[in-house]
């Protein structure tokens, strides 16, 4: 059961991951590379490090993606 | 652009250099590693386990890596600082968009619930999982939650600062009278029986220092997240 887990999470990070690169618009790319945050949490929590997955859940999949979209909205701004 | 080849080129080096990290950890695990590396992180447990912390990752964020915690705080306060240069002029013509009802009422619901975790994160870092650090972020989402929902909201800039001085200041006491008391810097000077252990208060200085972590990295994300929000680009 597990393991399912933990092969699904992989999976879904390298997907989401990849998709992020190849999304054309960036609003969306920044929304998936926080799938790859979200991914990462699981894994994190399963391998026994919950501050790691606590960490990551609030900086990497949190706070960061709304800097960068704010930093979007700069950018479309000064264009 | 070619989007498609640089796509193709950023897959290939990336499973190359994968590739490589692979043969390298196996290589390090199979043969040549040396005894002393192979312990040190049993080391670290070992005198966790004198320290009366009931989480062992504290005693090794704070107690022995309390120096590299500075100075990640220190860069977090430049790059606020940076964003606070780039973003310098209050912006006139910033286009009020009225948030929606549904936006402001949820806010007002959770922004108490949302400062109490962050709260609770950040005084209970020795005992559960978390920390100064992840309390502190949260607590600037909280804020980040009231900017978005209500336009006219403000943090007061002299009211941050003050709290940011006096925590950056506030650590490099402690951590100075750790070595004027016990002779190194963070040094654990205030009583902490091995007894206490799991106890709000116990640990000696490590819960104060993740409190003072937690303030100023809290003061340090709100700001950060304000000028982003409210301030344009000079052109």
């Amino acid at each position: 059961m597990i393991g399912i887990v933990i092969l699904g999470s992989f999976i879904a990070i390298i997907i989401v991951a990849f998709a992020s690169i190849v999304e054309k618009r960036l609003a969306d790319s920044i929304v998936l590379s926080m799938g790859v945050g979200l991914g990462s949490v699981v894994l994190f929590f399963i391998f026994q490090a919950p501050d790691v997955a606590l960490t990551e859940a609030v900086i990497g999949a949190g706070i960061s993606s709304v800097i960068f979209l704010m930093a979007l909205k700069h950018l479309k701004a000064s264009r | 652009m070619n989007l498609k080849r640089d796509v193709a080129v950023q897959t290939y080096s990336g499973l190359g250099l994968s590739a490589l990290l692979a043969i390298t950890i196996l290589n390090i695990m199979l043969h040549n590693m040396p005894q002393s590396v192979k312990r040190a992180g049993e080391k670290l447990l070992e005198i966790n386990s004198q320290d009366g912390v009931a989480n062992a990752v504290t005693t090794v964020v704070v107690y022995f890596r309390g120096f590299d915690t500075l100075g990640e705080i220190a860069v977090l306060f430049i790059a606020s600082l940076g964003i606070g240069l780039v973003l310098s002029s209050h912006s006139e013509h910033h286009h009020k968009v009225e948030s929606s009802f549904i936006l402001k009422t949820a806010s007002k619901l959770l922004f108490p619930i949302i400062i109490l975790f962050g709260i609770y994160v950040m005084v209970y870092g020795h005992l559960s999982p978390g920390g100064g650090f992840q309390g502190g972020v949260i607590v600037a989402s909280a804020f980040l939650l009231l900017l978005i929902s209500h336009q006219d909201f403000e943090l007061s800039h002299s009211v941050i600062s003050a709290f940011e001085t006096l925590a950056g200041v506030s650590y490099v006491i402690i951590g100075l009278m750790g070595l004027w008391i016990l002779d190194n810097f963070l040094g654990n000077f205030i009583p902490h029986d091995i007894s206490q252990m799991g106890m709000l208060v116990s640990g000696g200085i490590i819960p104060l220092i993740y409190i003072i972590v937690g303030i100023k990295v809290g003061s340090e994300m709100s700001m950060i997240v304000q000028n982003l929000l409210k301030r344009s680009d000079n052109e």
